[in-house]
């Protein structure tokens, strides 16, 4: 078997809470181990304050974990330091929860889209060409109509769009997507789904998807790894972790669910 | 029923233009006086040109010092020294303020540490001496004073913009920098940067203010530049020789002074309205209120059959440039005592002006156009505020959107209950309510006096629950209860009203964006889009049978945990433009089943028997 596109092993990453006077640790992140294959789409999922965030930034390389390796095409991101770093993090991209807050208010489009192309140092008729045939491929069609354009003048969906462009301009083999629908009405989240599951078609990249919902994560990955107090607790296969939960958590994610979705 | 007039909202100014316009018209006046000295002034100011001790006269407009130097001449070229210092001085203070705010803040860690001691260190030193000490030290001079007044006061603006960039460096699009491997550099440069400018810009103004203040006490100690003449040596000076002895005080002393007022006040109003450009926050809440037109007496219907809500034909307006624009637009519903229903729509459906309507809630620049809106029989359209304030709380409760992110940070739990159910009875029977409301939203008894910060999302928003609980209201109304939580938070909210209509047959209005977690809670549905009720009737018909084609298409949208695993449908296209909305349906551009009547005719709310309503022309034979 190929060596994955993403490994953690045994990740850890403790904080220090103060409250009030006293101070306790935190372990956001408790060991985990976990393969992301190139072109595979995980779910990861569990309630706020499991350490889905933070995981994230950790295969970021956002964050320093305490402990552990995460290591991306056989090179192990936590030995690495500043502009090493940097040029190992333009492999990765991510998609953030609010549209609004993730795009630079003051910047147009184009320069938004070819941020990542700007930093990896290409030239700027090559980034404007690239940000545009993005744009297109987020399906924000002409980009000729969107390049000039400032954030504010976009609607929610569209600065998603904007932000998915952004994200595989530079054709990243990864991307943490972390909440990236739950802003969104349900009449665009799908658009946006199925933007996200075309990319991966077509380009291979491979997706970790943060969510809190288990029913829109049976939407979008193949493998589901629920996350519960840190860690990772069941990781399985979508439709065989939704028909036979092995762990209580997952029963209780699932419970929860079943409450609030449509059957 | 019949229209009510409200009152036009007067055009709305910000209250800080038309300081921000004298305040940078007083210090216009100062700058053309220090440009313009040598055309407004006759006689060089460093060179006796009348006999000493001159009172005013048409030569000498202010009269003469003890050396018989033009006192007017003087004025005015000490503006240029005075304005120049307290310039270039809040230009260095701001320039480091600004550096160490960037560096601290963005890189953290030891960095930060040190640098933000320093600048308690800088606070809290006792600057009149740093001044005298440092001004003695590096000999008196133009540079001098610009490096004293600089080094004085550079803390407080790189205390106030380390702030800023702490809130920069955590959104989006900075996470978004640094995950595309940006530098640091580059990131404060093209990414926090921009964001802190405006703030930047008004503490330069403030800076300005205080280094023209210090360059005048500097210069007034002697500490000053003595071959140069400012505001601050004329007044040196002036004391020194004596002028306060006789009457030359009042044209030696007072003009100096009277610039320096002019400066100080100039710079103060352009200060405040800079920084309210720069953080609008502060100008929220200073609107000024709209006088109600005289009202038709309250009609007063409280029979027990009322419903605990009731609303006809409720159209409410925002009043934006040349036309208004309709938020909410003829909408009726009802929640009768003991229901829950849920008012469902996405951004821009209008739920929330709705919300705020039913309270009485309704602000400049939104106005309720007509219709009416009953809680338990009393109109609350035609109460006088003194009576909308005792409905609110007591008869209805409202829960705004992202209250439990809106609680008092510096209040435990337990006394920000206790204040709302102050409202009813007094002090310690309302920390007994207060206890016992929380252990009635299930909020364990050791958590009761924790601040907010130490709450959960879930717990908070129990806390908020509690506190419009407080007064027993018959009439809950909540924006968005469960948006923001995780699946299993919002399951445990959902039971806990469930558990509450149970046990007080509480009637509540749930608005929220998600149908399917709605049709979970409510007894009744209604579908909102772009301002109109589009379909409503009980739950279960609404979703296994849904007429409108928005409302099925919405339920297309949302995930299912079962069945058969096809791609989500979306929804083609967005919502439309408030301001020039499509005619006719206001679905029909995004709607598959549309036809040519959809375009022209606006379809009524038409009744589909068992209390299904849809406004869609595919039922009007």
């Amino acid at each position: 078997m190929n060596a994955p596109l993403l490994e953690m092993r045994d990740v850890g990453k403790t904080y220090t809470k103060r409250a009030r006077a006293t101070a306790r640790d935190v372990r956001a992140v408790d060991g985990v181990w976990m393969r992301v294959e190139a072109g595979e789409v995980v779910g990861l999922v569990g309630s706020s304050g499991a350490g889905k965030s933070t995981l994230g930034r950790l295969i970021l390389g956002l964050e320093r974990p305490d402990r552990g390796a995460v290591v991306l095409d056989g090179v192990d991101l936590t030995s690495l330091g500043g502009r090493a770093l940097r040029a190992a993090r333009r492999r990765m991209h991510l998609v953030l929860q609010d549209p609004y807050d993730s795009l630079h208010p003051g910047m147009r489009v184009r320069e938004v889209v070819a941020e990542p192309l700007a930093i990896a140092g290409v030239r700027r008729a090559q980034r404007r060409a690239q940000a545009a045939s993005a744009l297109e491929e987020a399906d924000l069609t002409p980009a000729s109509a969107f390049l000039a354009r400032f954030p504010h003048q976009l609607s929610g969906g569209q600065r998603q769009r904007v932000a998915i462009a952004r994200a595989i301009v530079s054709q990243p083999r990864l991307i943490v997507a972390d909440e990236p629908t739950s802003m969104l009405d349900a009449s665009l989240r799908a658009g946006i789904l199925a933007l996200l599951l075309g990319l991966r078609d077509r380009f291979g990249t491979a997706f970790v998807f943060i969510t809190h919902d288990l029913a829109l994560a049976r939407y979008v990955a193949d493998r589901i790894a629920v996350m519960h107090e840190g860690r990772i607790v069941e990781l399985g296969e979508t439709e065989r972790l939704l028909a036979t939960p092995r762990h209580p958590y997952t029963r209780t994610l699932l419970d929860a669910s079943e409450r609030v979705r449509l059957g | 029923m019949s229209v009510t007039p409200a009152a036009r909202p007067a055009q709305w100014r910000p209250p800080g233009l038309t300081l921000g316009v004298t305040g940078a018209g007083l210090i216009a006046l100062l700058v053309a006086a220090a440009l313009f000295a040598p055309l407004l002034a006759s006689h060089d100011p460093t060179v006796p040109t009348g006999l000493p001790f001159e009172p005013p006269s048409g030569a000498h407009p202010l009269g003469t010092n003890d050396v018989g130097e033009d006192l007017w001449a003087q004025l005015l070229y000490g503006t240029r020294i005075s304005l120049v210092i307290a310039l270039v001085s809040a230009l260095v203070a701001v320039t480091i303020g600004l550096a160490v705010a960037l560096v601290a803040g963005y890189y953290r860690g030891k960095v930060e540490t040190v640098s933000m001691r320093i600048v308690d260190l800088a606070l809290a030193f006792p600057f009149l001496v740093l001044v005298i000490v440092l001004a003695a030290f590096l000999g008196r001079g133009l540079l001098t004073t610009i490096v004293v007044i600089g080094a004085v006061i550079w803390a407080r603006p790189a205390r106030v913009l380390r702030s800023q960039v702490l809130e920069a460096r955590e959104s989006g699009h900075v996470v978004a920098a640094r995950a595309m491997g940006a530098s640091g550099p580059r990131i404060m440069g093209r990414h926090i940067l921009p964001r802190v400018a405006p703030l930047t810009a008004a503490q330069f103004v403030r800076a300005a203010n205080v280094s023209v203040l210090l360059e005048a006490s500097l210069a007034f100690l002697g500490l000053g530049d003595p071959t140069r003449v400012s505001w601050g040596t004329i007044l040196h000076f002036a004391n020194a020789r004596n002028a306060f002895l006789t009457d030359a005080w009042r044209w030696w002393a007072l003009p100096p002074g009277l610039a320096l007022t002019v400066a100080v006040v100039g710079f103060a109003f352009l200060g405040y309205a800079v920084e309210e450009r720069a953080d609008p926050r502060l100008t929220r809440g200073a609107r000024r209120p709209v006088r109600p037109a005289a009202r038709p007496p309250e009609v007063v219907d409280r029979g027990p059959g009322e419903p605990a809500l009731k609303v006809r034909d409720l159209t409410v307006q925002y009043a934006t440039g040349n036309s208004p624009m309709t938020a909410v637009e003829k909408v009726s519903l009802t929640v009768p005592r003991g229901r829950i229903v849920g008012l469902v729509g996405e951004s821009g459906s209008g739920k929330t002006t709705l919300a705020m309507a039913l309270l009485g809630l309704t602000r400049p620049p939104a106005r309720v156009v007509s219709g009416d809106v009953r809680v338990a029989g009393r109109d609350v359209g035609r109460a006088r505020p003194s009576l909308l304030a005792t409905l609110r709380g007591r008869e209805v409760a409202l829960i705004p959107q992202s209250a439990m992110n809106a609680l008092n940070p510096a209040y435990p739990a337990h006394r920000q209950i206790a204040e709302a159910a102050a409202l009813t009875r007094a002090g310690p029977h309302a920390a007994a309510r207060a206890t016992e409301l929380l252990e009635l939203v299930g909020i364990p008894r050791p958590r009761h006096r924790a601040f907010p910060h130490e709450l959960s999302g879930g717990m908070r928003q129990r806390v908020v629950i509690a506190m419009a609980l407080a007064n027993n209201p018959s009439l809950l109304v909540a924006d968005e209860p469960v948006t923001g939580l995780d699946v299993v938070t919002q399951a445990r909210i959902v039971e806990l009203l469930l558990g509450l209509r149970e046990r007080f047959g509480m009637a509540m209005l749930l608005i929220s964006h998600d149908l399917p977690l709605t049709a979970t809670v409510a007894d009744d549905v209604l579908v909102m889009y772009a301002g109109r009720v589009v379909e409503q009737g009980p739950t279960s018909r609404v979703t296994t049978a849904p007429a409108h084609p928005y409302t099925r298409q919405l339920l297309q949208a949302s995930p299912r945990l079962h069945g058969p695993h096809a791609p989500l449908a979306g929804i083609e296209g967005e919502m439309p433009d408030p301001f020039d909305p499509p005619p006719g349906c206001r679905f029909h551009p995004r709607c598959p089943d549309a036809f040519d009547r959809c375009r022209g005719a606006d379809p009524p709310l038409l009744d589909l028997g068992d209390g299904q309503r849809a406004a869609c022309l595919l039922y009007d034979s």
